[in-house]
């Protein structure tokens, strides 16, 4: 009766649960364009990740794995389903997962039959793949139970909770749940042998040990996490494949409101992030200061966005890199450091981009 | 004929045997604007007392137009030509302006309409944008200080003396003073004015006295000076660098994220305000009065209430919080120092350490049991060591203390409630460039030990050489953010007009 109440008066006045606001890009997310100066290697068709096995790029575009090849992509692997994750384990061998359902392992490249395969506990989503530290295990990233992995816009309008944090063990076959109920979790790592794992609707990105202990490494950020990987020096690159607006916040908490617009609009006229923008006029969009002086504003409302945040050891931001509203290179979902450069996956334009390491830190940190 | 209007000969006045100002010798010519500079306890004020009638020299001699004079009140000083212009204006908040004005010179039968026009037409010959029967607290403190120089002029002053004249000012009205300081120059009236702020002196004054330790140092024309030679002249020593060090070479980088405000609402000062505050950084805030910075901050210190309907969130510390008075904010780890210390920072009839035992009792919301007062005293005496508070003793009341000296006792205060965020408003407003350099030592050392440190400044120098990023506020909200390393005046100022 009293959370009832309390939700109710909430509602009211703007409180709570109820409260419209988002973070501001600032401090280390401190809105720059230097995504769109990025140099665009080439363009694919259904690109979904990328990884690295510390010598090659490799990504993973709709059944097929490419090496990235002097700048152009070599098929090297194809598979029946769509994959959906790739990752590189550090002997070589390397996991994929198929349609969101099945996990394989492979000894490499060539190998024809799987060395594990995981394909039980109802595995529906899987998004991300990532080395369980030293153990002879992977941790995995599963969004939703309920949507599929393109549906993610439905089960953000959903407010979905049902995405999970997987460790499955290469050697035993094994399936362990280390959490359940998360909102969207899209992207896997290690840190200090637990689980790291972005969890897109909460902006944040936890840590789950085995025993299931959680804690909060970053959260309140003004976008939607995704996948994570590894920096020279310590620390990770953090991409997030679109931002929050105080609009979307608001439909969020309006479920009658949602309701209908799911059932009545045609799902690209959604008020809801998309991973590009096609600037249609039929396209909603928030009342705002988009241009001031001539410059598009960091408040400026994006419907798509782009974003890699370089983090520290500890997972406190350093720098980021944007390409804001008016740019293109949006829905990022994947950056890899390999040598000098850094791979990004924008699925926005379907784009493989890449730019220099060196100088970035220098360069935008604030 | 001279034109030397007022002189000082070995001026020298003493309280309790101790000098306050020590054979001074000074002059002041017809239609000059003369700045005295000098550190809190030079002995400016006393100068300046003394040619207002406040106090009396203890030895020397007083001349005005070449006749001895020893005004014992301010009164006689005012039939003297004399007026003073105090810092804490001298109005009667209640009143009107023109009742003001007439104050003193009251008739045996007052019309209202009367002194009204009288004030009118007077206010209107020296272009003075105020409306007579505006009450004075409606005002703000330009427009204060024009009625209290216009009271000067009505009362046929010869000479006007300001005492750190444009301390509460915007840029805006301080650039105004200067155009009346200077119509009053025109009109053949001598301007002596106390100031802090050496690029006023430098730009308003044609001739600048310094005064160190009660002594006289140097006089000489303004062209002749420049900020390091004053300072050099006003404290033995080269402190250019600390205080005007232009732009960093190198930055602190951010920690955690400690505050978030998030599309913070109070109207109409802070419309839909976002920013961030991170530890181990000093996050300078500038802009224009009425750009909402104080506000904002206010609301997060729980010293003013957020728009009762979608007011917004402050986080701190990751959690959602909403503070209602200051205490819990304190015992949170909120320290937020004020811009008007006299006012809000302290008690000023009490002692400097129950002052700041004050200050740590309010980290317990509901009170401790017991007291001790040994504590109190050992607390004042190890923070007025800590902050080199310049003083007899803890047990000294603070309004005997100079305005750096009661800002360092206003800081301890808060530090003394081991803050995690410590936020200075106008954190040198009135205080001396000895102390400003102390103060600003005071605010990189606490970054350094890892404290979220958030300074609000109107003074773009003083931004510029403290803070490790720059967040520009303009109509209630953040529109601009700088790394110090890109950060100039030119850009922060059209940051924060445009």
């Amino acid at each position: 009766m009293i959370g009832v109440l309390r939700t109710l008066t909430h509602s009211v006045l703007g409180r709570g649960e109820a409260t419209i606001t988002v973070p501001a890009f600032d401090g280390a997310l401190k809105p720059n364009q230097a995504l769109e100066s990025a140099q665009t290697l080439f363009q694919c068709d259904a690109p979904m990740d990328l990884a690295t096995d510390g010598t090659n790029v490799y990504l993973a575009d709709g059944k097929t794995i490419s090496r990235v090849d002097e700048g152009r992509p070599v098929v090297v692997r194809t598979f029946e389903w769509p994959i959906t994750a790739l990752a590189f384990m550090p002997d070589r061998r390397f996991a994929v997962a198929l349609d969101g359902r099945e996990v394989r392992v492979y000894a490499d490249l060539s190998a024809k039959e799987p060395s594990a395969t995981f394909n039980h506990h109802g595995m529906h989503c899987v998004n991300a793949l990532a080395p369980a530290g030293d153990d002879n295990a992977l941790y995995a990233s599963e969004g939703s139970l309920k949507s599929d992995f393109e549906d993610w816009t439905l089960d953000l309008m959903e407010r979905g909770r049902s995405g999970r944090a997987l460790r499955l063990d290469i050697e035993s076959g094994n399936v362990e749940v280390l959490a359940l109920g998360l909102h969207y979790a899209f992207g896997a790592g290690s840190m200090d042998g637990a689980a790291l794992i972005s969890e897109s609707w909460r902006h944040r990105l936890i840590s789950i040990a085995r025993d299931g202990t959680r804690k909060t490494i970053l959260t309140h950020l003004p976008v939607y996490p995704s996948r994570f990987s590894p920096a020279s020096g310590g620390g990770w690159w953090l991409t997030a494949f679109t931002a929050r607006t105080q609009l979307v916040e608001f439909v969020l908490r309006e479920p009658q409101y949602r309701k209908r617009m799911l059932a009545e609009i045609d799902r690209e006229y959604w008020i809801a992030p998309r991973l590009s923008s096609s600037n249609a006029f039929k396209e909603p969009m928030q009342g705002a200061h988009l241009k001031t002086m001539g410059v598009v504003k960091p408040w400026a409302p994006p419907r798509s966005y782009g974003l890699v945040i370089r983090l520290d050891p500890e997972g406190h931001p350093i720098f980021s890199l944007h390409s804001r509203y008016d740019g293109t290179n949006h829905g990022v979902v994947s950056a890899i450091e390999c040598g000098k450069w850094l791979y990004i996956l924008a699925k926005g334009p379907r784009r493989v981009l890449r730019m220099a390491v060196d100088g970035l830190a220098r360069e935008f940190s604030v | 004929m001279t034109d030397t209007i007022l002189s000082l000969e070995k001026a020298t006045k003493l309280y309790s045997g101790v000098p306050a100002i020590d054979g001074v010798d000074f002059d002041l010519q017809r239609g000059e604007i003369h700045a005295i500079v000098g550190e809190n306890g030079a002995g400016k004020s006393t100068l300046t007392k003394v040619m207002a009638g406040v106090v009396t020299l203890s030895s020397g001699e007083m001349k005005i137009e070449g006749n001895g004079v020893s005004p014992a009140s301010p009164l006689e000083s005012r039939h003297l030509g004399i007026a003073m212009v105090f810092q804490e204006n001298s109005l009667v908040p209640t009143m009107t302006v023109a009742q003001n004005l007439f104050l003193g010179q009251e008739r045996f039968y007052n019309r209202l309409r009367g002194i009204n026009i009288a004030a009118q037409q007077f206010l209107q010959s020296l272009n003075f944008d105020v409306s007579p029967t505006a009450t004075v607290e409606t005002l703000g403190s330009a427009k204060k200080q024009m009625v209290e120089i216009a009271r000067a002029v009505l009362n046929k002053a010869k000479v006007i003396i300001f005492d750190e004249p444009t301390a509460t000012l915007t840029p805006e009205e301080r650039n105004y003073f200067f155009a009346l300081a200077r119509d009053l120059k025109k009109r053949g009236v001598s301007i002596i004015f106390i100031s802090h702020a050496l690029e006023e002196a430098l730009t308003l004054a044609d001739r600048i006295t310094v005064l160190r330790d009660g002594k006289w140092i140097v006089t000489d024309d303004a062209k002749n000076f420049d900020q390091a030679r004053i300072v050099q002249a006003m404290v033995g020593r080269d402190l250019s660098d600390t205080l005007y060090g232009s732009t960093k070479k190198k930055v602190r980088r951010a920690g955690k994220r400690v505050l978030t405000v998030q599309n913070l609402k109070m109207a109409p000062m802070v419309r839909n305000n976002s920013l961030s505050v991170f530890s181990g950084q000093i996050t300078g805030i500038f802009g224009l009065v009425g750009a909402g910075r104080t506000e904002t901050f206010k609301v997060v210190a729980g010293v003013l209430k957020r728009d009762f309907l979608h007011g917004g969130e402050v986080i701190l510390h990751d959690k959602p919080v909403r503070y209602r008075v200051p205490a819990p904010a304190i015992k949170a780890g909120v320290a937020y120092i004020t811009e008007d210390r006299k006012v809000e920072g302290f008690f000023e009839t009490s002692s400097i350490a129950r002052n700041i035992f004050l200050g740590l009792l309010a980290k317990f919301p509901k009170g401790r049991l017991l007291l001790s007062r040994r504590e109190q005293s050992d607390t004042g005496t190890n923070w007025i060591k800590r902050l080199n508070v310049r003083t007899i003793g803890d047990e000294a009341k603070v309004i005997e203390l100079s305005g750096g000296n009661q800002q360092k006792v206003v800081i301890a205060k808060s530090l003394i409630q081991e803050p995690d965020i410590i936020i200075f408003d106008e954190p040198t407003r009135g205080v001396d460039v000895g102390a400003i350099a102390e103060i600003h030592e005071l605010i990189n050392r606490l970054a350094d030990e890892g404290k979220a440190v958030v300074v609000i400044s109107s003074y773009l120098p003083e931004i510029l050489g403290l803070s490790d990023r720059i967040l520009v506020s303009r109509q209630g909200k953040v529109v601009e953010e700088y790394s110090a390393l890109e950060a100039t005046e030119e850009k922060i100022m059209y940051a924060a007009i445009h």
